[in-house]
């Protein structure tokens, strides 16, 4: 196995050509989605000899992300040696224009390659057992809530209020939602009985479905998760809404077409790696690789819908 | 009678009202929040203006104030660590740590050779210590591209 | 006897000469971290993450190096709280008040190994009480909504009238300052900045760390150097270090009562380590009423806030594994380091994975005898510290402040907002402001507005949903007998006492 890994690394080294040590930003203290992503990523691209040498990781925390970000353009704009962990709340907050004006269009999107199913969880002994229940009890002026771990306006929120669309409500501001931190919390929340339900990704949810302390009653992507079959999605139910949770780098704007490509190649494989898939199954990430100019187009599409969505809410004006 | 606390009292006053009037300015929420970005800030600068108040007709004793030679020291500190804020990145660790400290040094007790001394080595000692044995690995020698 | 096969299968993981040595490296460099002011066991943990994956550790043995690290850290920010009136990190905040009065009469020594024994026996009974209690336990966190919540940031806030009962203006004053600095950055509920003045470094707040060490480590080398030396507990005639067996003794009830208030706030996720030792030195400053001369250098005094503050360290980690919850930052990144290692806390995580959980357990049962047995001797080394020329120890803990700042974000900005909270805690403690309910203040003030304003959501705007429940009804009541009556009966009763900082 060892052999055939040097071997496998061998042939990719020979392949790039000389790679310089690379350094990953992760845009938020230690712990998180941002950190986890740049850790794992660095750890794997080295173990499967994408890099020579070990991805140092930087923690830049600071305006969600923001402070990163134009640290990246302003200050390292052609460094060809420098990833950013990215994922879908950059496209939120960019959408939103939460970067202080700053916009998509100036670093590059390399690519996605894992993504996390957005989810409606209720508690377990909750009355509710379908997104039709959960619809039909705000059209009927019950005392529904929500926590998830955004701000208000932050995707977890936007992922009730694209469904509450869907289901043709009118009044979607209405909808009472608090930010708490982080998903955990919000599940504490709703498994407390102060919220009557919890929107977040699938990861965070894991642990308590298999417990048994909540039910999900709608997960957010075009098909069944895999290992989560039981799980339907809010398409069969009738709601067109798709909502993932995808994670992923950006890179300087200013590097070279070939560089960009090669970033590409090198996280896409990192994606066919086991020990990505691994690292995948115990986070409860879902296959979701998209990478070079597909994936950027896709972020667009992404980005513009988004803003959309905010301009109707009133989050942007 | 002027006292330092009536002269604080009314500074706390006027920063507690600018602070009321900048959360003035905060945009409303746009969905359902009662209470809104607003309402806990003007309560606590409303609470600081109480105290303000309270302070202005119940100061207390006087404040010892320091000597103008002490005064004078203290502001040389102050320069001191906010150049030393302004230096650290721009020109590595080694050269402002070793004057920010041999400084500082000298102002707590001026002993020439002993506060060089302390000054170089605090800055090779802390070094190495935050850089190897606890791994920071942020902190840089000597500015990028003097060779090192 | 579940409990007893699953210690066994707990420590079989954990206990070897190399995991044995791993522990007595993690508790030193966490001492030493902790004692660093500037440098808490949050970004200790986080700085030695890349350590433990360069060095190539498996899951066990980077657990039980960042356990002894997280709970060497806890021991060690006493240190320089007693010693030199510098909290080393959060939590040993309250140790300062009796610690360093302690150090000053001439008894650097007592301080500490009281201190010692006491962050010992809080965290023996915490990890304890993580063994037998903590699938049980993890049920108090659903009891805990936003009203629960804001009524018990509340109680917190209404114990300060007792921490300086001579000008509850200033005291009140400085706590609104603290919650007001916590406003600033982005607003939880809008994801808008708020006092931000468009600067991206204040976007997400300022760092608490930030403000403790500007008010505590900068102000107190600026008051040294006005006063050259005077009042201070550098340069005081060291006597011999012995272990005050009859204090120690007389504060055994203290330390179980602080061990269980610092437990049950750790447990509760939101309030940590911090809220733990400051509850337990409050309640326990009433508890002795007038007559328990604390903030003079008692030994309860110190014992409170210590076993307070480390059993909650313990308590913390029962919403970490059995809700994925973080209870406090270091809890966040001993999270972070689980999920890198591919492990997942949550409800399942002590029937699917046993062996992370007991050999964990294992490891913090280990991680505090080799504190206890390293930290006792250790003492006669630390008080050495005091015998260090000023002029070296002084500027010393300067650099090492500025450093332990600049790792944070490694930006100029919060070196330089640092220095302003120097200068600002020294002009406070000139006339009267303490310090402490600052800190508090930041420390919670996000936390209380947030709590408050979910619940005017949940309930349409609707005041009473703030007592509405048996736990928030208990927290108002503990607040306002317990503590806002006596402030009011207290001047009729007796003359006011002297003022704390």
């Amino acid at each position: 196995m060892k052999t055939r890994l040097t071997g496998l690394a061998t042939a990719f080294l020979l392949s790039a050509g000389a790679v310089q040590a690379a350094e990953c930003i992760a845009p938020a203290n230690p712990g998180g989605g941002w950190d986890f992503t740049c850790r794992q990523i660095g750890k794997i691209l080295y173990d499967i000899g994408q890099v020579d040498k070990p991805v140092q990781v930087t923690n830049m925390a600071g305006g969600g992300g923001g402070l990163a970000f134009a640290s990246v353009v302003n200050e390292r704009n052609d460094d060809g040696d420098l990833i950013v962990a990215a994922s879908q709340a950059t496209a939120t907050r960019l959408a939103q224009n939460a970067y202080g004006g700053a916009t998509a269009d100036q670093v590059r999107f390399v690519g996605a390659i894992g993504a996390d199913p957005g989810v409606i969880v209720v508690a377990a002994d909750s009355p509710l057992n379908s997104l039709d229940d959960l619809m039909n009890a705000i059209k009927a002026g019950d005392d529904v809530s929500f926590a998830g771990g955004s701000a208000a306006g932050g995707f977890d929120h936007l992922k009730v209020l694209m469904l509450a669309k869907e289901a043709g409500i009118s009044d979607i501001r209405s909808i009472k939602y608090i930010g708490v931190d982080g998903g955990a919390d919000a599940i504490t929340q709703t498994i407390g009985g102060f919220t009557t339900g919890m929107t977040g990704d699938m990861s965070e949810i894991v642990g308590f479905l298999k417990s048994g302390e909540v039910k999900a009653l709608a997960v957010l992507t075009e098909e069944r998760v895999p290992g989560f079959e039981d799980v339907p999605t809010a398409v069969e139910q009738g709601y067109k809404t798709v909502a993932v949770n995808w994670r992923g780098l950006y890179v300087p704007k200013g590097i070279s077409d070939d560089r960009f490509n090669e970033w590409g190649q090198k996280l896409a494989a990192v994606a066919e790696s086991a020990e990505w898939k691994e690292a995948m199954a115990a986070n409860g990430l879902a296959p979701f690789t998209k990478v070079g100019g597909d994936f950027q187009s896709w972020v667009d599409g992404v980005i513009a819908d988004t803003e959309e969505l905010s301009r109707e809410i009133g989050v942007i004006q | 009678m002027l006292r330092s606390d009536r002269v604080f009292g009314l500074v706390v006053i006027l920063a507690a009202l600018a602070y009321i009037a900048s959360a003035l300015q905060l945009q409303t929420s746009f969905l359902s929040d009662p209470m809104g970005s607003k309402s806990f800030p003007i309560g606590l600068g409303a609470v600081a203006v109480l105290c303000g108040i309270v302070m202005i007709f119940k100061p207390e004793d006087e404040a010892e104030w320091p000597a103008p030679v002490a005064i004078l020291k203290i502001f040389i500190s102050v320069v001191v660590m906010v150049a030393y804020a302004y230096a650290l990145k721009p020109l590595g660790f080694l050269i402002p740590t070793t004057l920010a400290a041999g400084i500082l040094s000298y102002l707590i007790t001026p002993r020439l050779t002993f506060n060089v001394m302390v000054g170089i080595g605090l800055a090779i000692g802390l070094y190495l210590l935050f850089r190897y044995a606890l791994g920071l690995e942020t902190l840089q020698a000597i500015p990028k591209g003097w060779g090192g | 006897m579940d409990i007893l096969s699953n210690l066994a299968l707990g420590f079989s993981v954990a206990l070897s000469p190399w995991t044995l040595m791993l522990a007595v490296i993690g508790c030193f460099l966490g001492t030493i971290i902790g004692a660093l002011p500037g440098l808490g066991p949050s970004n200790g943990v986080a700085i030695l993450i890349p350590l433990t994956f360069s060095l190539g550790l498996d899951a066990t043995s980077a657990l039980v190096l960042l356990t002894s690290v997280y709970y060497g850290a806890m021991y060690g920010g006493r240190i320089s709280s007693i010693l030199l009136n510098i909290p080393g990190d959060e939590p040993a905040l309250m140790t300062t008040l009796d610690g360093y009065p302690m150090a000053k009469n001439g008894r650097p020594g007592d301080a500490l190994v009281i201190s010692g024994v006491a962050s010992f026996v809080g965290a023996l009974l915490a990890t304890i009480g993580l063994m037998l209690l903590a699938p049980l336990l993890s049920r108090v966190a659903y009891q805990f909504g936003p009203a629960e919540y804001f009524a018990l940031y509340l109680l917190a806030f209404c114990t300060l009238g007792g921490l300086s009962s001579k000008n509850q203006a200033k005291a009140a004053f400085a706590a609104a300052l603290g919650l007001a600095i916590a406003t600033i950055g982005l607003d939880n509920q809008t994801g808008m900045p708020r006092f931000t003045g468009g600067n991206l470094h204040l976007m997400d707040g300022v760092d608490f760390l930030v403000p403790l060490v500007g008010l505590f480590a900068v102000s107190e080398v600026l008051i040294y150097i006005e006063k050259q030396g005077k009042d201070s507990s550098l340069g005081i005639k060291l006597e011999k270090v012995t272990i005050p067996f009859r204090e120690i003794g007389q504060s055994f009830f203290t330390m179980l009562r602080a061990s269980l208030v610092g437990f049950v706030a750790g447990v509760l996720p939101g309030a940590g380590a911090s809220l733990g030792s400051f509850l337990a030195y409050m309640s326990e400053k009433s508890i002795a009423g007038k007559k328990g001369g604390f903030g003079t250098g008692v030994a309860r005094g110190i014992a409170a806030p210590e076993a307070g503050n480390n059993a909650a360290a313990g308590g913390a980690l029962v919403p970490m594994l059995t809700l994925g919850v973080p209870g406090s930052g270091t809890t966040a990144v001993l999270l972070a380091l689980l999920m890198t290692l591919n492990i997942t806390p949550g409800p399942t995580l002590f029937t699917d994975r046993p062996e992370v959980v007991w050999g964990l357990i294992a490891s913090l049962l280990i991680a505090n005898f080799v504190l206890l047995v390293m930290n006792v001797p250790m003492v006669k080394l630390f008080v050495y510290i005091l015998a260090v020329p000023p002029s070296l120890l002084l500027p010393g803990v300067m650099m090492i402040s500025f450093v332990g700042i600049f790792s944070l974000t490694g930006s100029y900005f919060d070196l330089l907002l640092m220095t302003g909270f120097g200068v600002m805690g020294y002009l406070f403690r000139k006339i009267g402001i303490p310090t402490v309910p600052i800190i508090l203040g930041i420390l919670l003030g996000k936390h209380m507005e947030d709590a408050l304003r979910r619940a005017m959501i949940l309930s349409d705007g609707d005041v009473s949903y703030l007592w509405s429940s048996p736990i928030a009804i208990g927290l108002w009541v503990a607040a306002i007998v317990g503590f806002v009556a006596p402030m009011f009966l207290r001047p009729i009763l007796k003359r006011p006492d002297r003022v704390i900082d």
